[in-house]
């Protein structure tokens, strides 16, 4: 079972933070390829956010999360109070909109550019 | 630890049967895994209920540490 304080604590801080990501490692320094993927959406919707590193109380975080939204694995992204979910979740709703929608904020005109990966122009050949 | 992908496999098929379920290894090294889902079960549910039953499925390789990652890609069937 969740440590109760704890509990309260991550509620807490879900309510006080209208967009808020559990993630391994830091916004600026991510810990794990999945965290930093929900950065750079972050990042690219240029919304403000609280960021929590869970690494140094992994385990008692995970059993609140499963209590508080039945997901344990990190990242995972709130949107005024609502679990988005992670990398794969949290980018398949930006690129569909719906997580600028939540955010109230617009969706920024290069979305379909952010998570594909840059391509290399094509040579020109003079 | 390489983990077996046609186990976690059927976790997923015996939590959803009848579902289309494919796991590969995105690395080669059996701790970030992509399982591609295909299920009726999924119709009428949200994206991240959808995945809450894939990771269900698969939760005590999560606890007993043998995957790290899953990535997930859930689809309804028609």
């Amino acid at each position: 079972m969740a440590d109760p304080q704890l509990k309260e604590k991550v509620e807490e801080l879900i309510a006080a933070n209208p967009v808020l990501l559990f993630m391994k490692g830091t916004p600026e320094a991510p810990r794990c390829g999945f965290s930093m993927r929900v950065v750079q959406v972050l990042d690219t919707i240029d919304v403000e956010y609280g960021a929590i590193d869970v690494l140094p109380a992994l385990q008692p975080l995970r059993e609140v999360t499963a209590e508080i939204s039945d997901w344990q694995t990190f990242p995972q992204l709130y949107v005024n109070g609502e679990l988005i979910g992670g990398a794969d979740l949290v980018e398949e709703a930006f690129e569909s909109g719906e997580l600028a929608e939540a955010m109230g904020v617009e969706q920024p005109a290069a979305a379909q550019q952010a998570t594909v990966p840059a391509q290399a122009p094509p040579l020109q050949i003079e | 630890m390489a983990t077996d992908l046609r186990e976690l496999e059927a976790m997923i098929e015996a939590a959803l049967p009848g579902a289309e379920v494919e796991v590969s290894d995105e690395t080669g090294a059996g701790d970030h895994l992509r399982a591609t889902v295909r299920a009726a079960q999924f119709k009428g549910l949200s994206r991240i209920d959808q995945h809450r039953l894939v990771k269900a499925a698969v939760k005590e390789r999560f606890d007993d540490g043998a995957i790290h990652a899953l990535s997930v890609k859930t689809e309804p069937a028609e």
